[in-house]
């Protein structure tokens, strides 16, 4: 890998852009602060900014993305010395920004044990499939299905009705 | 709930504050987006430092002597050997003793080796074709592999009928150490200092095992006939039994060495 190997400003900007949603997402099931989501954000980039990876497609593109910010998240809660406690806000840093309902749904995301929020979020809000989802997390297809389905269950027991049977 | 879930996800949003420092770091990370070579080699540091105990300790463990092996005939030199058996250091006791271990090449050498090329050595050749009286001790700390350290020692002396092994223990040497001489003439300056008080080390230092032998023979009234000399220098190491646990391993070299002044 020679130095040409690095991407270009202008192509590193551009995924910040466009990822960076996806990124702080993907930080908020998984972390417990703000400031390890910047640490993220950091590794992520730097990451992608080194890498030698060409993309077939942005689909490819950004599973890769998915991909490398769950590890890098799961890296740093290895960590010995982080808490096993979440909240959202210590997640967010302006979590008053969110509007009540949503943040009613987000803490219900939140309260569930970590291997649903994952494929509650790639399954709902990235709709990826099961096989999809089996791929970037390295899972078994029916795992995730079970997953799926055990995620839609605890859910709709928090939140009950008002939407959340279908 | 698809929908709920996907709005609730959509509140949450990567600030343009938390993007741009991003940017920024990136930039001063990659130096520009020109070097980022530099940072691959962070991983040298624990691996230098892992090197760096490795050499440290590999040293440490080689360079610890475990015990030593004093030679005393005149020339009183002392070496010390490692848990490896090789020998670390070649320290001479007294002008000869300095002499005799300048032209020895004996360092990092196997102790059997080492004891063999003192042996073959010819101002030690000399001086035992004189009658001098040679001794060998091995100074440890009562551990077993000072047991076979000397049985190793008393089978290449076997040979030579003037020369005498022991065992002593390490805290004897120290104070061996302090007055400037070593294990064996130590040995023989207390045993002599017991019948004359005038004696000083200064003395002792550049006699002649065989003088100090001789010395003791006259001032105990005994015959100076070489025989009885052994039998004081056997007397002399009951004295150095610090460790009544090793009595008994002591005891059979003893009967080795009896065996060698017989045959001579």
């Amino acid at each position: 890998m020679g130095d040409n190997a690095m991407r270009s400003e202008q192509e590193v900007n551009r995924a910040i852009e466009k990822y960076s949603d996806t990124i702080k997402r993907l930080c908020m099931i998984h972390l417990k602060n703000y400031a390890d989501t910047e640490d993220i954000f950091q590794t992520v980039f730097l990451k992608y900014t080194l890498s030698a990876i060409s993309f077939e497609n942005s689909e490819h593109e950004k599973a890769w993305f998915i991909r490398v910010t769950i590890n890098a998240c799961r890296d740093l809660l290895k960590s010995f010395f982080r808490s096993r406690v979440t909240s959202l806000d210590e997640v967010m840093e302006q979590p008053a920004e969110i509007p009540p309902d949503y943040r009613d749904v987000l803490e219900a995301v939140l309260s569930l044990p970590q291997k649903y929020r994952d494929v509650i979020y790639l399954h709902y809000y990235e709709d990826y499939t099961a096989p999809q989802i089996g791929r970037i997390l390295g899972k078994n297809v029916n795992t995730i299905y079970t997953l799926i389905n055990r995620s839609k269950q605890m859910l709709r027991e928090k939140l009950g009705g008002d939407g959340f049977e279908g | 709930m698809k929908d709920k879930l996907r709005e609730a996800f959509d509140q949450v949003r990567a600030d343009e504050e938390m993007k741009n420092r991003t940017m920024v770091l990136l930039s001063q990370k990659t130096k520009g987006y020109t070097r980022w070579r530099a940072q691959n080699y962070r991983w040298l540091v624990p691996a230098m430092l892992c090197m760096l105990f490795l050499f440290a300790g590999g040293k440490w463990l080689y360079f610890t002597p475990m015990l030593e092996i004093s030679i005393d005939i005149n020339p009183s030199i002392e070496l010390g050997v490692n848990r490896f058996d090789r020998i670390i250091s070649v320290k001479g006791y007294n002008r000869d003793g300095e002499k005799l271990s300048d032209s020895l090449n004996v360092k990092y050498m196997n102790y059997t080796e080492a004891v063999n090329e003192v042996l073959q050595n010819e101002t030690i050749v000399a001086l035992l074709g004189e009658d001098e009286i040679m001794t060998i001790g091995v100074i440890g700390t009562g551990e077993a592999k000072s047991m076979t350290v000397l049985s190793n020692i008393e089978s290449c002396t076997a040979g030579e009928k003037n020369a005498y092994c022991y065992y002593a223990n390490a805290q004897e040497t120290e104070a061996a150490h302090e007055m400037g001489l070593s294990c064996g003439k130590y040995r023989a300056f207390t045993e002599l200092r017991a019948l004359d008080p005038n004696v000083t080390a200064e003395e002792i230092r550049n006699m002649t095992m065989r003088e100090i032998r001789n010395r003791i023979d006259e001032l105990s009234g005994e015959g100076g006939n070489g025989t009885d000399a052994a039998d004081s220098s056997a007397d002399e190491e009951n004295t150095c039994r610090e460790n009544p646990g090793r009595k008994n391993a002591q005891d059979g070299h003893h009967g080795k060495r009896h065996k060698h002044r017989h045959s001579g």
